[in-house]
């Protein structure tokens, strides 16, 4: 994710910041902190979940916020995503129908995969064999479809 | 009596019929009261003859009925213990007459000889091929169905089985009775000691000769027991199997009692041990009402006093943790509940904070500011000083200001400090009667100025301790506030505030109930298990009782000497 510069090195953000500014201080920590986390011990593909998840939790924090709950305005939504607080990307797919909980674009990415499909974790539920537990190699998405 | 039995412990039993006396010599003899016959050779009961009554009967009649009889209470001292009588009649028998008369004239068949018969046959636990046989008369043998023996004498290496199968016949009778009222005879085909009985017979033969030993024990141990049985046969119907715990008291309501109790595994139901106990119970649990927006509102209340920030995410309350301890937190009952209940709260509190903002977009933010720099501001500090140390301030940092809005309010307010204080306090004067009357009157409180004065460099020119009263005595001076609708609020205010309290009593009240209840529950809980421990108690006394009670019963008796 890009880095984000400090506020007063630049524009001020809108007003409203004021309100989320100590809870998205706390994202960055925790996004600092699994960055310098040693993933020595961690399986490869396992290395980056934990920064997909922090990316994912405050990008559906800034989208609740701005949808969801009407809390910031729309010039402090457009100024988030600029600097780098949401993904941008993620946040349209999950305008659309059946992608309301996606977990990552990766798993989406059917180019990606090995067998030209979306990654396992899209598959509802529903679909799946009885209770069986699943973590997506890409993000350790444990399931992400719109009606689980 | 039991001394007798000692002493006539090793010879094999006799021939049915005899008796045996001693004679003054010491000797013993003989004496067939229906035959009337007498002898000094111990007339051995023949293997052979014990197939005419009942098996089982007979190694009941040939050891111990017979045995037991002659030391009856009744015959016993007569016998063997009185030394008077013992002694003529011993004199009398002194002689071996056969077809003589006997020394006495006690008939042995004038008693009524008790027609025992197997009733019940179970497997011992841990001890295969040994079965457990119950008599009609409620007396017992062990039989082993491989090698066809039985004995009345129960070996040691089946006591601990035998323990744990009266232990568990006791308790499925208890069981049983707890039930269905109905008194279960943990019966078994009756037909199946049919074999011990012959077994009985066969093992009497086998081990004639070498039970001399044995049967010192098995006397002992099962004489005693079955004098008693004869002696009373109605008391010993009555308790049947429990009743070898006669001693202590024991008798089957008290066992059937107990051990449903401990049936239920200490799970004790409340009012199980006390009805009074119950119905506080019920009535207790129908006291409380609490609606479901009592409890979403109690969870808001929460959020409220805690300050929860309703921007927040969500995870960062739970991971937080701060709720959890307070009592409120449980209104709602799961994580669902709680959730949802926060994203209506914090939709509901960021519109609420929104209004207040659009309603205060005058109150700008050089009211903090100002109080800010009346806090801290000091001549002895250029601007630029003093940005720098203050720098991390939210006073200094807020983006609604500029900081050249800023630098020139510090400016401001440093010259104003070196003006004199009359001018000073002329300045308040003006600024406070500039209000109108409608937003500063005599209700206004001290603490809740106008924005427009708070907002003012005039305001923050005096120190408080001088400028306080100056704005107290002022406004006391004033009219009460024009009529507004701001009363209707007020009124409002007081009915949440109501609200609120209700609530908050309503879930203080349930969790007080919840604890009574918790603690009733925790005392009948006790009640029970002490309870239960005495009885277990008790039941293992009384199965100590059939071990080796008995023997220290026995042994009493020998201390107290001979009984008449
Ligand atoms: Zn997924
Ligand atoms: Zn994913």
């Amino acid at each position: 994710m890009p880095a984000i510069r400090h506020a007063s090195k630049r524009k001020a953000p809108p007003a409203g910041f004021t309100d989320i500014e100590d809870d998205l201080l706390i994202f960055s920590n925790k996004m600092k902190d699994a960055e310098n986390e040693t993933t020595v011990n961690v399986p490869r593909h396992q290395a980056h979940w934990k920064i997909f998840q922090i990316s994912h939790q405050r990008s559906r924090y800034v989208y609740e916020l701005y949808y969801d709950k009407e809390a910031i305005s729309k010039q402090l939504y457009e100024w988030l995503l600029k600097n780098g607080y949401a993904d941008a990307m993620l946040i349209a797919k999950w305008k659309k129908t059946g992608y309301e909980k996606l977990c990552c674009l990766r798993c989406v990415q059917t180019k990606e995969t090995n067998f030209n499909s979306t990654c396992i974790c899209r598959v509802p539920k529903a679909q799946m064999k009885e209770d069986q537990a699943i973590e997506c190699v890409s993000c350790g998405c444990r399931g992400c479809a719109s009606s689980d | 009596m039991l001394k007798s039995t000692h002493k006539a412990v090793a010879p094999p039993p006799l021939a049915e019929g005899w008796t045996e006396h001693k004679a003054p010599t010491g000797h013993s003899y003989y004496y067939n009261a229906a035959t009337k016959q007498s002898t000094y050779t111990r007339p051995v009961a023949p293997p052979a003859p014990v197939t005419a009554p009942p098996p089982p009967t007979n190694p009941n009649e040939s050891f111990l009925q017979y045995k037991g009889v002659g030391s009856l209470p009744s015959a016993g001292p007569t016998f063997n213990n009185d030394g008077s009588q013992g002694q003529f009649q011993g004199g009398r028998g002194g002689f071996q007459g056969r077809g003589g008369r006997g020394g006495h004239d006690r008939p042995r068949d004038s008693r009524p000889q008790p027609t025992d018969k197997p009733k019940t046959r179970h497997p011992i636990p841990g001890c295969e091929p040994w079965v457990l046989v119950h008599t009609k008369l409620g007396r017992r043998f062990v039989y082993n169905t491989e090698k066809d023996q039985s004995f009345w004498r129960i070996p040691d290496k089946l006591k601990d089985g035998i323990l744990a199968l009266d232990q568990q016949r006791i308790k499925e009778k208890a069981e049983a009775l707890s039930k269905a009222k109905e008194p279960v005879d943990s019966g078994e085909a009756p037909g199946a000691a049919q074999r011990p009985g012959q077994a009985a017979a066969a093992e009497k033969t086998v081990e004639e000769g070498e039970a001399a030993e044995d049967s010192s024990e098995y006397e002992e141990v099962e004489v005693t027991d079955d004098e008693e049985d004869e002696e009373n046969p109605a008391k010993r119907q009555r308790t049947e199997e429990p009743g070898q715990e006669e001693p202590i008291e024991f008798n089957e309501d008290d066992i059937a009692f107990q051990l449903a109790a401990m049936g239920q595994e200490y799970g004790l139901d409340p009012g199980e041990y006390g009805d009074d106990n119950m119905e506080e119970w019920e009535e207790g649990a129908e006291g409380l009402e609490m609606t479901a927006e009592d409890s979403a509102a109690l969870f808001k209340d929460l959020l409220n006093d805690f300050g929860v920030n309703p921007y927040s995410p969500w995870e960062k309350l739970v991971e937080e943790g701060k709720l959890v301890d307070d009592l409120r937190y449980t209104a709602l009952p799961t994580m669902k509940a709680r959730k949802e209940t926060w994203e209506e709260w914090t939709r509901e509190r960021i519109k609420v904070l929104k209004e207040q903002r659009a309603r205060e977009e005058k109150k700008d933010p050089r009211i903090p500011f100002l109080a800010f720099l009346q806090k801290n501001a000091t001549p002895k500090l250029y601007w630029p000083e003093f940005k720098r140390k203050y720098k991390k301030e939210s006073e200094m940092r807020d983006s609604a200001m500029t900081d050249k809005e800023r630098e020139k309010f510090y400016r401001d307010h440093i010259n104003r400090l070196k003006l004199p204080q009359s001018t000073l306090k002329s300045d308040l004067s003006t600024l406070l009667k500039a209000q109108p009357l409608s937003t500063l009157n005599n209700a206004t409180l001290p603490s809740h100025l106008p924005p427009a004065v708070l907002a003012d460099i005039r305001y923050i020119s005096l120190d408080p301790s001088t400028r306080d009263p100056l704005v107290e005595g002022y406004i006391s001076t004033l009219a009460p506030p024009p009529e507004s609708a701001d009363e209707g609020e007020s009124e409002e205010a007081v009915k949440e505030r109501k609200d609120r309290e209700r609530r908050q009593k309503a879930l203080e009240d349930r969790e007080r109930h919840v604890a009574e209840e918790k603690r009733k529950q925790k005392k009948s809980l006790e009640f029970g298990k002490g309870k239960l421990r005495e009885e277990e108690a008790e039941i293992a006394r009384a199965m100590n009782i059939t071990k080796k009670g008995l023997k220290d019963h026995l042994m009493d008796l020998d201390d107290a000497g001979k009984p008449s």
